[in-house]
């Protein structure tokens, strides 16, 4: 019995119209690294929430060492010992790491905080376990890896036994995962026991001793790390057998689309230089990937170039001409598609139907208005053409309200419509973010179609094996720069991490592509 | 000249710790995460119920007794009031500046509906919408200068608040959930309980303020006149404070300055100007507005304020 | 559907609002409440139309002149409020383009004998110039339009005393009255004409601020409603409103439509004030230096009880102008007139919460489907009344 030190059994939690836990049994032992496998929208973050008192399940229990336990909220998940590092930190940016560290359980006297204690424990854990970091750091200041370390310190600060890592290496360059990889393993061997969730075999393979699959909200199976291959999780985690190599041609690029020559952008909040001297081209039939951290300059690069962001320096070309000082629209019409970081904020507006999300940037065009009066037949017919072209699926077709499609619909529809547009130059920019293996396999196949009917493709991604599988080309930015150029059969992502980081730099100049 | 500059610094005295009181309120609703528009409107209802209160209350009573009930009582109608701000922006997710929009209109009138009932029933026929009071007991004299109670409790509140806000366990849970709700609530710190807190104590203290603003200056109130926009000028002290009651006392100051020159232009050297007081009474605006120009830009605004938190949307 | 649950969300708050007043009433003085103050309230002089000793007296319609003479303005904020809604501002700067509107209106009118139409034209355009200042503000140095719009509203009022009192040597300031004159008096040229189709609507309601303004509100509501549905203008307004990073990445000028937004809201309180300054009855008074216009802010309740929508801004402005009248009605020594404006203020607080009420009439709606209907039907009738009420007056003024 007490082998297993948490156990949810039968759990299921249903949201208006979807079942996202359905009949889920999960077990954890005693000082074991048990990972968590599904594809985006599975069920795993629902799951963990469960378990971590942010949700109450509809069926099912939790039992603690054996025995039943209710967790209505995080402070009774804390008393069971319970702690989380969630995908998306949950810092407070402008409080220091220490105030973070305590927040919820400070140390006081008569309400007033008393500091300096704290700060010894702290430091104390932070040497015993390796997690390096600065006490008096402000969070906002400080680099996304110290930030989890900052949240692994939030947990064992509360003497957590049970740590849960949703999602950690989402944001971490390959470096990183694998000092993460040794403080989990550390961890694990001084009795904490640890729920890893993932949708990466790589690294389940290498740390976990077992894993759980869940698939479309339902519990597949759980399988001994040691007995399993990558191939068969993959199996587990999409029903099917998964090419996870993407077959494509050779590229071969021609003339030189987007020309983009000492390029710097400040920021627009505070006044430093965000984009510096960036210097590249994209040529026609070639996938040019821009890798790095996030936050390292890539949205700010990207935004220059379709001209949300105003530039403070430099010039950028698209065949030849230039387009430095054109309005958004008119590089829109030049022939720029861009399938933006974040489709809510920029690609959609959701409270629109799909038919005017379709004609987002053409509504002026004569085809869709006269006299400023917008024709809705035509606006109909052309949206209604490309949902069945890309498959795009609602509701109530065109007319379907945005925000109820799902995200791998709504990706589509922005696809659709950039693709479209038959641009000179497609820029997608993480477009693969938080969506199934289907709909993942259906954009990387249009993007080489691109590709191959001689687009040139700008490509900017987080994601590295997508980075390795879809560009023939990569460019690493690091705070700003652009740091090293390699062809993608070139290079390993451990090369790649180390250009990342910053630890190794190559002066990126265009002559060498030319 | 210096009787000029006396008057000066009794007026600016007068007008800035009010701002004070009243920015310091907005500072606290706004690190808890929900704008108080309505901030003008409590104001009203503050002085409203305060200065009643003092009406009502037998003169036999103690001095000291007289003024620390109706100020009590201007603090708890000011939260009682902004409850309903809490209310409908935290727990039913209203959108929070309708909602205090809806208060200031409100405040007004109730106040006007109160005191012309009052003065009815104290003398039937009279339909008036003034107050008459007695501010003699809230007044006393330091050398030259007349100076009041709220002065000193407005002092005293002033560094309670920066204490409480960053020196307190409740201050860092506080402005977490102005931040960051959602870290807020991982943690466990109960945002609405939080928020609430926030909202209610910004509406004691502009119950006070709306009091202080009124009774030290004058012994008579027309009660259509509400509280002249004052709430709102502490909105943009608050903003020009940066969110902080150090730079918020500076920032009333300041705007208290803008705001006297109304009271003393006429006996002072401004007199030549041949201004109408209507220009003077104009000057904090615009001033609040100029000083906005130049601090929009790199706002300290807590990042999650305005923004209703529910907890099932993470 | 979905518009119906959004007409009985607006009934709801209308109908809680004065269910509010009422409890307010009885704590004032409950054995006087209904008979001296609800039923004058909410009828708001309507008996009094059909009462066969004023009929005979030709006074039984001054009442309902009254509410719509006093509804023109209002709706005109409300569709200030609206539109500028649409585009996600919150114009609570009405009040002081109303005020603008008001010095542009009498300046021409009293001081430079100009017609009407100038007039009009002036109240407008000094009611755009003030709202575009937010706009600007908005757009080029990111200032929250609900603060400048505010501070916008002060220095507006202070501005026009001081030209329209004139250290009391101003052309528009009548000193023996300590008000500024009213056009009546001065030129009857500038007042807004009140012959509709050969009916002279002053006699016909025996009310002298009569005229044919609510024509213009009408037209001015259905052009709003064609602009912001059907074309390119209002799509992209839209947009901006809806989410304005994507209407960026559309290549919207951002910019321009936040300026133009706020000029137009702008000129729509400015016209609004036009109306009533122009209507004959209206008197600045430029001493009173501290309130504000209610017109501005009536906007309000009218934008949001009339569900952002132009025609539905016609309709609330009534209702509200008929509570407004009616608070008038009530015996002013136990009841003061103020208590309509707080049932207005009540109604803008519920309004607030529009969306959950909606939710919960949904639920209701479903619920009441499966079983028995009768509270679904007691809601729609409701919705009869009230638009009957409206139809009602307006038949009354065609005649």
């Amino acid at each position: 019995m007490a082998d297993y030190v948490i156990e949810m059994l039968g759990i299921s939690k249903f949201f208006p119209g979807i079942k996202a836990n359905d009949n889920i049994t999960l077990q954890l032992k005693r000082g074991e690294i048990h990972a968590l496998l599904g594809e985006n929208g599975a069920g795993k973050s629902t799951l963990m929430s469960v378990l971590f008192g942010l949700y109450q399940p509809d069926e099912g229990v939790i039992k603690k060492d054996g025995k039943v336990v209710k967790i209505n909220n995080p402070n009774d998940a804390n008393d069971l010992k319970i702690g989380m590092v969630h995908q998306h930190f949950k810092l407070v940016e402008c409080y220091t790491v220490l105030e973070n560290i305590i927040l919820g359980v400070e140390p006081n006297t008569a309400g007033f905080l008393k500091l300096s204690e704290t700060r010894e424990k702290i430091i104390n854990l932070s040497n015993k376990y390796g997690l390096k970091i600065d006490p008096d750091a402000v969070v906002e200041n400080i680099t996304v890896g110290m930030q989890q370390r900052v949240e692994i310190l939030k947990m064992l600060y509360r003497d957590n036994d049970i740590l849960i890592f949703d999602e950690p290496t989402a944001v971490l360059t390959p470096q990183e995962i694998d000092e993460l990889m040794l403080i989990m393993k550390k961890l694990a061997s001084e009795g904490k026991s640890i729920l890893f969730i993932s949708h990466k075999l790589s690294e389940i393979m290498s740390v976990a001793n077992r894993c759980s699959v869940l698939r479309k909200g339902k519990y597949i199976g759980t399988v001994d790390i040691k007995d399993t291959t990558p191939e068969d999780l993959s199996t587990m985690m999409v029903g099917r057998k998964v090419n996870l190599q993407l077959e494509k041609k050779e590229a071969a690029p021609s003339e030189t689309v987007l020309d983009v020559d000492n390029l710097t952008v400040s920021s627009s909040s505070s006044k430093k230089d965000v984009v510096k001297d960036v210097s590249f081209n994209v040529r026609r039939g070639e996938i040019v990937c821009i890798a790095g951290i996030e936050g390292n300059g890539q949205t700010e690069l990207v935004q220059a170039i379709t001209g949300l962001m105003k530039h403070k320096n430099g010039t950028i070309k698209l065949c030849g001409n230039d387009i430095t000082n054109d309005s958004i629209r008119e590089r829109s019409k030049k022939g720029i598609s861009h399938i933006p970081e974040d489709r809510h904020k920029h690609g959609l507006v959701l409270d629109y139907n799909l038919a005017q999300n379709m004609v987002l940037q053409k509504y002026r065009e004569p085809e869709f208005q006269k006299f400023g009066f917008i024709k809705f037949d035509a606006i109909k017919k052309y949206a209604q053409r490309l949902i069945k072209q890309f498959d795009v699926r609602s509701g109530q077709g065109v007319d379907t309200i945005v925000r109820s499609m799902s995200g791998g619909n709504q990706q589509k529809a922005i696809i659709a419509r950039e693709i479209d547009k038959d641009p000179e130059l497609l820029i997608a920019v993480q477009p693969t973010r938080g969506l199934d293996v289907g709909a993942i396999e259906y954009i990387h196949k249009a993007i080489i179609e691109q590709r191959d009917a001689g687009k040139a493709v700008l490509l900017v991604s987080l994601e590295l094996d997508e980075v390795m599988n879809l560009s023939d080309r990569i460019l690493v930015m690091y705070e700003g720069e652009l740091v090293g150029e390699f062809k993608s059969s070139e290079v390993t992502t451990e090369q790649l991490g180390l250009f990342m980081t910053g630890a190794k730099k190559d002066k990126v100049s265009k002559e060498a592509t030319k | 000249m210096s009787a000029g500059l006396l008057i000066l610094i009794k007026f600016t005295l007068l007008s800035g710790i009010v701002l004070m009181y009243v920015a310091l309120g907005g500072c606290f609703s706004e690190h808890s995460g929900v704008i108080n528009i309505a901030l003008e409107g409590v104001m009203v209802i503050g002085a409203l119920f305060g200065i009643l209160t003092l009406c009502v209350l037998p003169k036999s009573l103690p001095g000291f007794l007289i003024v620390t009930i109706s100020i009590f009582v201007a603090m708890l109608s000011g939260i009682i009031y902004s409850s309903l701000l809490a209310f409908a922006s935290i727990n039913l997710k209203a959108d929070q500046t309708i909602g205090g929009t809806a208060l200031n209109i409100l405040a007004t009138a109730i106040a006007l509906v109160v005191v012309k009932r009052y003065n009815n029933v104290i003398n039937p026929g009279s339909q008036s919408p003034k107050l008459t009071y007695d501010n003699s007991l809230f007044l006393f004299k330091v050398g030259p200068l007349t100076l009041n109670v709220f002065i000193v409790l407005g002092l005293i509140l002033l560094i309670a608040s920066y204490l409480v806000l960053y020196k307190t366990k409740f201050g860092l849970h506080l402005r977490a959930c102005g931040e960051h709700p959602q870290a807020a609530d991982s943690v466990g710190i109960n945002v609405y309980k939080m928020r609430w807190a926030g909202v209610l104590i910004s509406g004691g203290l502009a119950g006070i303020g709306g009091m202080a603003y009124i009774v030290p200056s004058v012994q008579i109130w027309n009660f259509e006149v509400g509280v002249g926009g004052m709430g709102f000028l502490a909105l943009a002290v608050m903003i020009f404070g940066k969110w902080h009651p150090g730079y918020i006392f500076l920032g009333s100051l300041f705007f208290a300055i803008f705001k006297s020159l109304a009271n003393i232009y006429d006996s002072t050297f401004l007199a030549n100007f041949h201004l109408t007081k209507e220009i003077y009474n104009m000057m904090p605006f615009i001033a609040s507005l100029i000083v906005l120009m130049f601090t929009s830009k790199n706002s300290k605004a807590p990042k999650a304020e305005g923004i209703p938190y529910d907890k099932g949307m993470r | 559907m979905k518009k119906c649950v959004a007409i009985a969300s607006s009934l709801v708050c209308i109908i809680l609002g004065l269910l509010f007043g009422l409890i307010f009433l009885v704590c004032l003085s409950p054995a006087d409440s209904i008979e001296s103050g609800f039923k004058p309230l909410i009828m708001s002089g309507l008996d009094s139309a059909f009462n066969p000793i004023l009929m005979e007296a030709g006074s039984n319609l001054i009442k309902v002149g009254q509410t719509i003479a006093e509804a023109t303005p209002i709706i005109m904020t409300g569709l200030s409020v609206a539109f500028a809604f649409k585009m996600g501002l919150f114009n609570i700067g009405a009040a002081g383009q109303y005020t603008l509107g008001a010095l542009g209106a009498l300046y021409f009118a009293l001081v430079l004998h100009c017609p009407w139409y100038i007039c009009l034209l002036a109240a407008t355009l000094f009611g755009a110039v003030w709202g575009m200042i937010p706009g600007l503000l908005k757009a080029f140095l990111n200032i929250n339009e609900v603060i400048s719009c505010i501070m916008l509203n002060w220095i507006g009022l202070y501005a026009v005393n001081t030209i329209i009192y004139g250290n009391g040597k101003s052309a528009m300031y009548n000193s023996s009255q300590s008000k500024a004159y009213t056009v009546a008096d001065v030129n009857p040229d500038s007042l807004i004409p009140s012959n509709l189709f050969g009916i002279d609507l002053t006699q016909f309601f025996a009310y002298k601020a009569a005229n044919i303004s609510l024509l213009f509100v009408i037209i001015i509501a259905v052009v709003i409603l064609v602009v912001l549905n059907f074309t390119t203008f209002g799509y992209e307004l839209k947009a901006c409103g809806l989410n304005k990073d994507a209407a960026k990445y559309a290549g919207i000028n951002e910019k321009r439509n936040i300026v133009l937004a706020m000029l137009i809201s702008g000129a729509l309180a400015g016209f609004g004030a036009g109306l009533f300054y122009l209507s004959g009855t209206a008197q600045w008074n430029p001493q009173d230096s501290t309130a504000l216009p209610a017109a501005g802010f009536d906007g309000i309740t009218v934008a949001l009880l009339g569900l952002l929508n132009p025609i539905g801004c016609i309709f609330s402005g009534l209702f509200i102008s008929h509570i407004k009248v009616g608070g008038t009605m009530m015996v002013q020594s136990i009841f003061p007139s103020e208590i309509s404006e707080v049932i207005t203020g009540l109604i803008v607080y519920l309004c607030a919460f529009t969306p959950i009420i909606q939710e919960k009439i949904t639920k209701f709606m479903f619920k009441s489907k499966r079983g028995t209907q009768p509270d679904a039907n007691s809601v729609s009738s409701d919705d009869n009344d009230i638009d009957n009420d409206n139809i009602d007056d307006n038949d009354k003024e065609d005649k």
